[in-house]
């Protein structure tokens, strides 16, 4: 942290050094700028990337609202990922081009220093840039769009953090050309509303700008050092022992005090350097110069070799590993308890253990101290310790705009956009835990290939160095991408008529640069992986018609092929430089119809939409507690579809008075079984190869290896939801009221569970009339037909022909409500001052049942041996999925002083 | 323009002030006594010697995976002679009897005390003696090896007697005194050749005298494609490879796990002195502890 800061102060030496620029809008001078999203877009860095967050689009009701009002069930537009959202800062594109998708956390806590944003929808016209399917904001940070004033805002609240203060300073545009801005602000909880998470977050941001006749040069910088613990998803039956949905499996006592596992550190100093030119009355260039440099890293708990796993919800230590308790028929049944009586005790010891004692369901740091004090007194190696993953980012990236209205109804954008990412991947040492070193080399390889063996070094360059407090190990490498995109937008207005097109072509480049010459790659993991070069682009349409005043018919029809992201495009990047087989680039072709009407006080929007995604590549790595090895799983030829009907109504009865209703009943699923590709960490090219190998019953032949997905959703959003408003504003007080409605959100699935390998192969016993004849029968009393649609499996004839497969079903969980309210009061003082309070409730009927979110565990529920008949295992992974749950009953009280 | 100075100052000032803010995520380290896993006052004197256990419940121990619930206070008490150290030993620690008219580790009489951990080494050390109180534990035996445990069903879907939950180290076992204390007394029994009634006499080969700590001298047997003692593409079923090893005229097994350090040692051409627990299925087999436990005597 210590470095964090003394970051911030380089960064704020130099920009006080600096100059100016131009006049493009103002802060809304009056009081009620607190609404909803405030206090949901303030909230949690981490919900953040999971939530729709284009929210200043005037124009559009369903936009407008949707992402705030849904945001505490995670809602995602149109379920789509939130590399499809584009933000701008100062008409700059910063979203990261290894992940896609904006890092929040790098402007949070700058409210008023974010405020001016303006959103636009994926097929509307824009003055920045042409955005993707998602829609883009872009929020103007220069010095002359702040209000002109001081403000001090206080916050409680009982979420992430628990406390917030801020001040705000701007000059306006002064006489002399000069304008200057700046906020600095801090969020603090020592812990949050979840247990065992703390909060720890500066903000600043310094704005100048200096206005040159029709030239503007304006400099800003900014940055949130920030420091938080977080919270885990636990399994039901966790929940369940430990009497909550808030049970977070992340914290421990040490020393009696609580400490989180995991602690991410955040700091993202940014600096952006703007031109703007007013050539004429209907020119404009804009051309913005940024650079990053991003450290970001998370801590996680990492253990040695054989040493117990150190997770309190480690499934070995839950009550329901003793026996299967969701075999009712065979097992969890009063004849069969009665007559093994040591089952129902040992799962009863375990209960008692979980519930007798909050320290017991939680880490024991203690313990660990106490493991490697042993091991210090033989001279032997940690066994417990805290590894600390960095994921760094130094960033340098350019756009220039150039806008010309040429009349009336005509006008276009041009604009040119590059971007060099360095990523910087590796691992250090956080803390030994009491322990004295660590040996450098993969504990699964030396079980694999022997402790001395080449395999088992994580760096031959430096096999099996002793790591201390700090040093790197495990694995370290860069990913280089470089980014050029050019594109042009137009758009005519003619009466009843507009049309606006648009196309762009970009080039992209991915390398890796392994810093470590792993033993299992020991070619192909130091160095240059050679880069990979993908050239895209694509286009869109707009078609609006307006066919009597106060409704707009419009068709959207959009068409993109894009470079993969580079985060996917590597087998194993921690290890090795070899990209995925298959790679290139991803298609994407969206559509839309919409219908926005003006009905007297009735306003209104309602579209339907298609997108179909082809040819992408999906990565995921975990842990994999079946191998008990690091794995990364790739999907490639990944195809999707998403569709379905958006609304949004807006009944004014008076100028005080409006009720409101959106929502969205949508479908998003994958429509194919993509190709997968396995790699686990821990082994060597010739035993990867045969472990992604999918065998015919019958020929023995190898098949490419597949992820059996077919109609799988796509979990995390809710697919169907509804909102209800009510606003009501008289003598400067300001009640808002809504009813949200989320159903149909889906787990995460695993694609690990759905490896076609992985999954039950069934060939069939024979024919009837020339249709194949299975025995499907796994003894639980299902049909066939019943056990595939739940558990899945692939199905070949009598000679080994392929007939279809069945994915295992993914979990929907049920449907419900929250209630949420805000009151606000603006109370005008002497002087041009003003004081504003503002209340906002949250999940007020406090329906602590609400899942947002979870995912399936990488495992399955078999004993596997060559030879012989899969074993059911006690414990059922495919019912222990992990969750997430919407937060309980919160409110969050904002106090501003306007000077 | 004084105004404005005034503002960026004191923007300057909070920037600088809210920096020396603290971090939260530093912790002091704490009191390592506060890790240990066993009862920390006694779980009562001891009322039975291992061998006396072994001759109270031999209609259990004589049976093939077989087990009973102890329902009383039977306190038992034995020093550890091998654990999981070395990899080769799964959720196993083998309990020695201490004799202390004599003042040894008797390495024939022994026990297997099963605990539900991959790592039981730091809490349970070699040279360590246990006090465990049997009270709600079951013993039986697993493949006719004499064991501590509690009922479980196995990867082969089959009920065996399996480990104890880690949790009940808390309320049934006691550590006493220091490994230092006992690691002097501890001496396998050596076994030079086949002449020892162990491999002659029926009547010593059961449950009696396994396991036992021995040390054996002789030679593997093995063909020419055999490089090391237990490679994971050998392994059998139980996740184990055998090797023939040759006591003068008399042949036993040294069985290994597979993924541990013990699995890559060089098979050795030259006569070698192994040490490890020794125990009787239908023949005797001899399992090492560590690396350590292969001594080469002679090319």
């Amino acid at each position: 942290m210590s470095k964090c800061l003394k970051l911030v102060a380089i960064l704020l030496c130099v920009s006080g050094a600096t100059s100016a620029q131009v006049p493009v809008d103002t802060l809304q001078s009056d009081n009620f700028d607190f609404t909803f999203s405030e206090s949901q877009l303030d909230d949690d860095n981490d919900a953040l990337q999971a939530v729709s967050t284009i929210t200043s689009t005037n124009n559009d009701p369903y936009l407008g609202e949707v992402g705030y009002r849904l945001s505490p069930m995670r809602f995602r537009i149109r379920a789509y990922d939130n590399m499809y959202e584009q933000t701008y800062l100062n008409g700059l594109l910063m979203n990261d081009v290894e992940t896609g998708r904006f890092q929040h956390s790098m402007i949070g806590g700058m409210n008023d220093a974010t405020r001016n944003n303006e959103g636009v929808a994926g097929f509307e016209y824009n003055t920045f840039g042409l955005t993707t399917i998602g829609g883009a904001s872009n929020i103007n940070m220069r010095a002359s769009a702040f209000a002109a004033g001081n403000k001090i805002t206080l916050t409680g609240t009982n979420r992430n953090y628990v406390l917030r203060g801020m001040y705000t300073f701007a000059t306006g545009l002064m006489d002399n050309g000069w304008a200057f801005a700046g906020t600095v602000g801090y969020r603090w909880a020592k812990e949050g509303v979840i247990e065992g998470t703390f909060y720890n977050s500066l903000s600043y941001l310094l704005s100048v700008e200096k206005l040159l006749g029709n030239h503007s040069l304006s400099l800003v910088t900014f940055g949130s050092p920030t420091e938080r613990a977080q919270q885990g998803a636990s399994t039901e039956e966790a929940y369940w022992l430990a009497n909550s949905h808030y049970y977070n499996p992340y914290w421990g006592y040490q020393n009696g005090k609580k400490r989180n596992q995991r602690v991410t550190h955040e700091f993202e100093p940014t600096a952006i350097l703007t031109w703007d030119w007013k050539i004429d009355d209907s020119k404009k260039l804009a051309t913005s110069a940024g650079v990053k440099y991003s450290r970001f890293s998370t801590s996680s708990l990492g253990w040695n070799g054989n040493a117990y796993d150190p997770r309190p919800d480690y499934y070995k230590n839950l009550p329901s590993s003793i026996f299967d308790v969701y075999d009712l028929e065979n097992k969890n049944n009063p004849d069969f308890l009665h007559d093994n009586p040591y089952f129902l005790s040992q799962y009863n010891d375990l209960y008692n253990f979980w519930t007798s004692s909050e320290a017991n369901r939680q880490i024991n740091w203690d313990r660990m101290y106490y493991v490697n004090s042993i091991q210090n007194q033989s001279g032997d190696e940690t066994l417990y310790y805290l590894e600390r993953r960095h994921n760094d980012q130094l960033v340098f990236t350019f756009n220039s705009t150039f806008n010309h209205n040429i009349d009336i109804n005509n006008k276009y954008s041009l604009g040119i956009i590059l971007n060099h990412t360095k990523g910087m991947h590796y691992k250090t040492m956080d803390d030994l835990l009491g322990g004295e070193y660590y040996y450098d080399y993969d504990k699964f390889s030396a079980n694999e290939y022997g402790k001395s063996s080449s395999e088992a070094a994580n760096d031959l360059r430096n096999p099996f160095k002793r790591i201390y407090e700090g040093d790197k190990f495990g694995y370290n490498y860069n990913i280089n991408v470089n980014k050029a995109k050019a594109w042009g937008v137009i758009q005519h207005t003619n009466g009843m008529f507009d049309i606006m097109h648009g196309l762009y072509i970009e080039g992209t480049t991915i390398e890796r640069d392994g810093k470590m010459q792993n033993g299992r790659a020991p070619q192909n993991s130091y160095g240059s992986s050679g880069t990979a070069k993908f050239l895209g682009g694509g286009g869109k349409l707009l078609m609006t018609l307006r066919p009597f005043v106060g409704n707009t018919i419009s068709l959207g029809l959009g068409w993109d092929t894009q470079a993969p992201l580079a985060r996917n495009a590597f087998v194993a990047p921690r290890m090795q430089s070899n990209f995925i087989d298959n790679l290139h680039n991803e298609d994407i072709f969206s559509s839309e119809l919409s219908w926005k009407f003006h009905f007297g006080s009735l306003t209104g929007k309602f579209t339907g939409f298609f997108t179909r995604f082809k040819n992408q590549v999906e990565q995921t790595a975990f842990y994999n507690d079946q191998e008990n090895r690091f794995t990364y799983l790739t999907m490639t030829g990944v195809s999707k579809e998403h569709y379905g009907l958006e609304g949004a109504l807006v009944f004014r009865v008076n100028s005080k008075l409006s009720f409101d209703l959106v929502g969205t009943i949508s479908d998003a699923k994958y429509i194919d079984n993509p190709y997968a590709q396995v790699n686990y960490e821990g082994m060597n090219s010739a035993t990867n190869e045969s472990l992604n190998e999918w065998l015919n019953p019958i020929t023995d032949a190898n098949m490419p290896l597949r992820v059996i997905m077919k109609d799988i959703k796509v979990g995390g959003t809710p697919l169907t939801a509804a909102s209800f408003g009510v606003n009501y504003n008289i003598n400067n007080w300001f009640l808002e009221m809504n009813v949200n409605y989320y159903d149909r959100v889906y787990l995460e699935y695993s694609a690990y569970r759905r490896l076609s390998n992985v999954l039950t192969n069934y060939t069939a016993i024979g024919s009837l009339n020339g249709t194949p004849v299975f025995n499907i029968d796994d003894g639980t009393g299902r049909s066939s037909q019943q056990i595939l649609a739940e558990d899945g499996g692939v199905l070949f004839d009598t000679n080994g022909n392929y007939l279809g497969a069945y994915s295992p079903s993914l979990e929907k969980f049920k449907g419900g409500f929250m209630l949420d309210a805000a009151i606000g009061k603006n109370i005008r003082l002497n002087g041009g001052r003003s004081i504003s309070i503002n209340l906002s409730l949250q999940n007020i009927t406090n329906n602590t049942n609400l899942r947002s979110g979870g995912f399936e565990q990488n495992r399955d529920d078999y004993y596997r041996k060559e030879g012989a008949a899969d074993v059911a295992k006690a414990y059922k992974f495919s019912k222990n999925s992990k969750y997430f749950y919407a937060n309980a009953f919160n409110a969050f009280l904002s106090i501003n002083y306007k000077f | 323009m004084k105004r404005n100075i005034f503002h960026i100052g004191t923007w300057m000032l909070m920037s600088v002030g809210l920096m020396m803010v603290s971090c939260m995520d530093e912790y002091d380290a704490p009191d390592v006594s506060n890790g240990s896993v066993t009862k920390e006052t006694s779980v009562g004197d001891v009322t039975i010697s291992i061998n006396n256990l072994k001759e109270k419940y031999a209609s259990v121990f004589t049976q093939n995976n077989a087990f009973i619930l102890i329902e009383d206070d039977e306190i038992i008490e034995g020093v550890i002679v091998a654990n999981d150290k070395g990899g080769n030993f799964h959720q196993t620690l083998m309990l020695a009897e201490y004799n202390a008219e004599k003042d040894f580790v008797d390495p024939s009489n022994a026990i297997v005390l099963s605990v539900k951990n991959t790592c039981l080494y730091p809490y349970f050390p070699y040279g360590q003696m246990v006090r465990v109180n049997l009270n709600g534990l079951y013993v039986g035996c697993y493949s006719k090896l004499p064991k501590i445990g509690q009922p479980y069903y196995t990867s082969s879907n089959n009920l065996r007697l399996g480990p104890i939950l880690f949790e009940r180290c808390k309320s049934n076992i006691y550590l006493v005194g220091k490994p230092s204390d006992y690691i002097s007394k501890i001496h396998p029994l050596e076994l030079k050749d086949d002449s020892h009634e162990l491999f002659q006499n029926k009547s010593y080969q059961n449950y009696k005298n396994s396991p036992m700590l021995v040390t054996v001298t002789g030679k593997f047997e093995y063909g020419n494609d055999v490089t090391i003692l237990a490679p994971d593409e050998a392994k059998d079923a139980g996740q184990g490879v055998d090797r023939d090893f040759k006591i003068g005229n008399t042949t036993i097994t040294v069985r290994t796990s597979t993924q541990n350090d013990v699995s890559f040692l060089k098979m050795p051409k030259a006569a070698v002195r192994l040490t490890g627990m020794m125990t009787y299925y239908d023949g005797w087999q001899l399992q090492l502890r560590s690396v350590d436990d292969m001594e080469i005597i002679s090319e």
